[in-house]
């Protein structure tokens, strides 16, 4: 994580946990507890940020999130329709994993009912290789989670990405794409650079 | 009777991709060992097929259809091909692997995670998995095995646990014992030819020759074998699933196999593409390549929407509208490609 931060004026974190519907973290004290993937594996959250808390990636602050009143702490891409605080917006920097890597199409609903569509695209969590789509920061892990033991010799990564907003109008709301081999962990927002 | 000590053979190498599973891992470091190029090898042939009765609960299923080898299926356009071994017991399946590691040869081998100690499954999900041996100390009670599947394991295990492995019965005994399971190990192994003298260049003619097959592969509707084939059997096949769900059936285990097969196949064919670009410099190549690629990241869909239909999360609508997606950008790369090389033809 860099220490270097995008002034918070121009970076927006959107809260998630409504539409969090998956357990992607574990303790140590109860690896039976989420299941991230169909196999019931778990990031181990001691490796991870404190949740609830605001983490700087790659210059981009997220706020990390912490399960919420149903356990959950991220969603799997299933058409969700996320509400945005509406502004001008170029990029949404996104912290997600995937099982094994994946693309689809995210909606951009603008202000005025226009809608464009643009990818988003994820790495695998646990692939051994290198980011497939140039992800340049992650969360990296050095240990996996199972339902009854911790594999030590295992790195899976939940990626910092991102989706560019190319329309210059007030956005207002993301649609996700029914793709549930991607998982979202936490959306930023980030403002043009130099207004026009 | 061979030697009771067999060092690590040389050049035996672990190989990987991010979307394929034990099947091409162990594949590619055969090709390797034959210093024979893996992408170019594993990747060139890109098709449909599906044979009703004939997903086999392996991590390394591949449709196969009747007389042809599993990596003659793998590799249909170069001179390889396997032979299953089914031996009698365990103390004959490892005289045979013995036998063939001493004479020098790389030996791929079928095998339950449940008993390999560095697979995170061990002493707790059963599977069917393949690996490779290369070496052995029967006085030290140990074999030398290459796992290029993550987390990568190229060391000693104990000739004991590769017994056990090899002899499971591979039992569901959990709710986690999903795909791969309920079909004993046997002690399998494959014995695997490749005439390296008789591949070919990898060059103009071959890419162009490649392409070709595989177009008039996804033209092809049904088999002679009864098989589904080409982008109208994918179609069937996929609505016919659906619609089996719709049904009440199960489909979950059948359904991810198949497309963890397709989706290997198309993703190693999406590089291959993009391999063909760089070897004779043409850019439209790697696009194409790029689109193969959005192809297979469908079926990485596919394949965790397979896993959520027993859970209630997933209903034959909700696979209806990935398959249509599916086939549709498919049916446009096919004619993209179909383009793109009657474009290169006439250059």
């Amino acid at each position: 994580m860099s220490t270097t931060a995008l002034p918070t004026s121009s970076a927006t974190a959107v809260d998630l946990s409504g539409v969090f519907d998956n357990r992607g973290t574990t303790q140590r004290s109860a690896l039976d507890r989420g299941a991230f993937n169909i196999w019931s594996n778990t990031f181990p959250a001691e490796e991870l940020p404190a949740p609830g808390g605001t983490i700087v990636l790659g210059g981009v602050p997220f706020h990390f999130p912490a399960p919420n009143r149903d356990g959950y702490d991220n969603f799997r891409c299933g058409g969700q329709l996320v509400n945005l605080p509406v502004g001008r917006y170029d990029w949404l920097y996104l912290l997600a994993a995937a099982e094994r890597r994946s693309e689809d199409m995210v909606a951009l609903h603008h202000t005025d009912g226009s809608v464009d569509v643009e990818w988003l695209r994820v790495s695998d969590f646990w692939a051994e290789t290198p980011a497939h789509f140039g992800e340049r920061f992650k969360l990296s892990c050095g240990s996996l989670h199972y339902p009854r033991h911790v594999q030590s010799n295992m790195s899976p990564a939940i990626w910092r990405t991102r989706v560019p907003v190319p329309a210059e109008l007030d956005l207002a709301a993301v649609g996700f794409p029914d793709n549930p081999a991607i998982h979202v962990f936490a959306l930023t927002l980030v403002a043009p650079a130099v207004a026009s | 009777m061979t030697a009771a000590v067999r060092q690590p053979l040389d050049n035996v190498l672990p190989w990987r991709h991010d979307l394929v599973g034990c099947l091409w891992t162990s594949a590619a470091t055969i090709l390797r060992w034959h210093s024979v190029p893996v992408l170019e090898t594993l990747g060139a042939a890109w098709g449909f097929r599906h044979l009703p009765g004939d997903v086999r609960r392996e991590e390394y299923y591949y449709p196969t259809p009747p007389g042809v080898s599993l990596y003659q299926a793998l590799a249909p356009y170069h001179p390889v091909r396997s032979v299953w071994h089914e031996p009698a017991d365990a103390d004959q399946g490892w005289a045979q692997v013995r036998a063939q590691v001493a004479e020098g040869i790389p030996t791929v081998v079928a095998a339950d995670n449940f008993y390999l100690p560095f697979r995170p499954a061990y002493h707790d999900v059963h599977t069917n998995h393949l690996v490779t041996v290369y070496g052995y100390d029967e006085q030290a009670g140990t074999v030398r095995v290459l796992d290029a599947v993550p987390p990568r394991f190229d060391g000693d295990i104990r000739l004991t646990e590769l017994a056990a492995a090899r002899d499971s019965r591979n039992p569901i005994l959990h709710e986690r014992d999903m795909f791969f399971t309920d079909r004993p190990i046997a002690n399998r192994w494959l014995e695997i030819q490749v005439d390296v003298d008789r591949f070919a260049p990898f060059d103009r003619d071959t890419i162009g020759d490649t392409i070709r097959r595989n177009l008039d592969g996804f033209a092809a509707t049904v088999g002679a074998d009864g098989g589904l084939l080409g982008l109208v059997g994918q179609r069937t096949y996929l609505a016919d699933v659906a619609s089996r769900l719709d049904g009440g059936a199960d489909i979950r285990d059948e359904l991810f196999l198949v497309a963890g097969a397709v989706l290997a196949n198309t993703a190693l064919h999406a590089d291959w593409l993009a391999a063909a670009a760089d070897a004779v410099g043409e850019p439209r190549l790697a696009v194409l390549g790029r689109a193969v690629q959005r192809i297979a990241h469908h079926w990485t869909a596919i394949r965790i929407l397979s896993a959520l239909t027993t859970t209630g999360d997933a209903d034959g609508d909700r696979l209806r509208r990935r398959f249509g997606g599916l086939c549709d950008d498919q049916a446009r790369v096919l004619t993209e490609m179909a383009d793109t090389v009657a474009v290169l033809a006439r250059r």
